[in-house]
């Protein structure tokens, strides 16, 4: 039997090489196994590089997460790792925070100079989130073991913690194992869906770190409900790309969550392998890197100056 | 999608056939030319083809090929430092009359043969920049050759020497890679003879790409059926991320 190794993409207008693809896919896949982000931030630039258009290789991508997130929803819902009560309210915040966020970026765009700020968020956010991550984890692994419910009391804590108390609707989400008002799950994810619309990701590795450190959930549950929300803003973007833009390359998107979702399989494993601060140092430590190169790409002089219009 | 009704094909080829019967004799200064395949297939294996193409031209000269697509608007963002530190894009420049390929391959350098009017300086001369839109710093950034730099990183835009061989009584072959990165559409081929800096014949023939089997009909269903494909599209992701769940389930249980 004949096996090609090129195959030609009829809505990117390429041909690529299978094994590139599905290689790409598997190692996105394992990334989001783990962590439970959707890896879109690593692979757009790299789908890209590989000639595909940009706008092309955001949609997709989402195409591809909606495989690789069901993988992955699937394998955390076996080990006990989905909160679907506390996935579904961030998703409705999420999906609220989301339009608002498209119109403030509209606005922005007409003021101009909306790419300076869009730019400087990001670098900022993955900056901060991925620094205190970093240090937080770094100090709980440094902490000597006395034992599993040994808690750090940063400052600050109980003012927060009075805070969320003093909130109506208190709800309890047995999954997570923590007691809150249903207003917080809900404002968050319309922050993040704020966020994210303006930044024009997915948001996977903004809602991970609210979900550990503002709901207080536990780091593995935070995985599986992560994957089991960005299924279905991944759905959404999907057939709003398809129906607007035709720009969802289904060959490229099959070829790509084969590789996935087998991807998110193992990395589901690995993960629970990890403690949740190993996780955590290693997914600061990813987050870290990113800005390191968005930081780059902003100081250094590009090759070309000019670019295709679309993309992030 | 601009779809070519199957007159005009038939057109082009007594066209061709016209012109091949007319240039037959090289010698009166015109250019023959067969080309083939005739049209680009463009089927799931598709990786880029090679054209090859035959003729004769006027005695002595120099052969130049050209494989162009047709020519259009095209908006690209610029690139400029904001605050003189970060490099961003820092506004839109609208072009016209931008080819969307440009393959140029020569049996001499153009230099040395007087053609560089044929080459990447001919985009670079002819794109047209909308007056008005670009952004502050403008001024110093050449826009159309960039836009041709842009256009070579991504293999579409291509000027070289080689491929073409041109034997002592005028007749010549010459073959010119096309690359993977193809959309459907009509382009044109193009062959000048070229003696003492100066243009003595040339003629052209139109090559049609066209998308067959699996890519024509997905390409049909994602530009004609867009939602029916957008939900199409999310299932199979679905299905097949529950299926590779359901191996990895039977696989580890013990």
């Amino acid at each position: 039997m004949n096996i090609p190794l090129h195959m030609y993409l009829p809505i990117a207008g390429n041909s690529v090489n299978i094994a590139a693809i599905l290689g790409l896919g598997g190692a996105v896949g394992l990334l989001s196994g783990i962590f439970g982000v959707g890896g879109g931030f690593l692979m757009t630039p790299l789908l890209i590089m590989l000639g595909i258009p940009p706008t092309v290789a955001a949609a997709s991508d989402s195409n591809q997460i909606v495989g690789a997130s069901t993988s992955g929803t699937l394998a955390h819902f076996r080990l006990g790792n989905v909160d679907f009560k506390m996935g579904l309210l961030l998703l409705v915040g999420g999906v609220a925070g989301g339009s608002v966020g498209v119109r403030i970026i509209k606005l922005l765009r007409a003021m101009g100079n909306a790419d300076f700020l869009i730019n400087v968020t990001y670098v900022l956010m993955l900056g901060l989130v991925g620094g205190y991550m970093f240090f937080e984890s770094l100090q709980a692994l440094r902490a000597p073991r006395a034992g599993a419910a040994s808690k750090p009391a940063p400052t600050g804590e109980s003012l927060y913690e009075r805070c969320i108390r003093s909130m109506p609707w208190q709800t309890d989400f047995p999954r997570s194992g923590v007691r809150l008002s249903l207003l917080m799950p809900l404002g968050l994810g319309a922050l993040v869906g704020v966020l994210a619309a303006i930044m024009g990701v997915g948001g996977g590795f903004i809602m991970v770190p609210v979900m550990v450190y503002l709901l207080r959930m536990p780091m593995h549950v935070v995985v599986g409900t992560s994957l089991f929300q960005i299924l279905f803003t991944c759905v959404n973007v999907t057939v709003m790309q398809s129906v607007e833009n035709h720009t969802v390359d289904f060959i490229l998107a099959l070829l790509l969550l084969i590789g996935s979702s087998v991807g998110a399989q193992v990395g589901t494993r690995i993960g629970k392998k990890l403690q949740g601060d190993q996780l955590k140092i290693l997914l600061a430590t990813l987050v870290l890197a990113v800005m390191g190169k968005m930081l780059f790409d902003l100081l250094a002089r590009p090759d070309v100056l000019l670019a295709y219009a679309g993309g992030h | 999608m601009r779809r070519t009704h199957p007159l005009h094909i038939i057109t082009g080829l007594l066209l061709c056939l016209c012109l091949l019967a007319a240039t037959a004799r090289a010698d009166d200064g015109g250019v023959a030319l067969a080309v083939k395949p005739g049209d680009i297939v463009i089927g799931t294996s598709y990786t880029g083809t090679t054209l090859h193409f035959s003729g004769e031209a006027p005695r002595g000269s120099a052969i130049v090929a050209r494989f162009t697509g047709a020519s259009g608007d095209l908006a690209l963002r610029q690139k400029g430092k904001a605050f003189g530190l970060l490099w961003m894009n820092m506004g839109t420049v609208h072009l016209h009359d931008v080819p969307s390929v440009y393959l140029v391959t020569s049996s001499r350098p153009l230099a040395d043969i007087g053609g560089t009017g044929l080459g990447l300086d001919a985009v670079r001369a002819g794109v047209k920049q909308e007056d008005g839109a670009a952004a502050q710093g403008a001024d110093v950034l050449d826009v159309p050759a960039e836009l041709v730099r842009l256009k070579q990183h991504d293999g579409l835009y291509r000027e070289g020497v080689g491929g073409i061989t041109v034997t002592d009584d005028g007749a010549f072959s010459a073959e010119l890679d096309i690359p993977s990165r193809m959309s459907p559409g009509t382009y044109t081929v193009d062959v000048f003879a070229l003696r003492d800096g100066q243009v003595v014949g040339s003629t052209s023939v139109p090559v049609r790409a066209e998308l067959v089997g699996t890519p024509a009909w997905l390409a049909h269903m994602a530009f004609d059926r867009g939602l029916l494909y957008g939900v199409l599209a999310t299932l199979v992701a679905i299905l097949a991320g529950l299926a590779v769940g359901l191996v990895f389930q039977s696989k580890g249980a013990h």
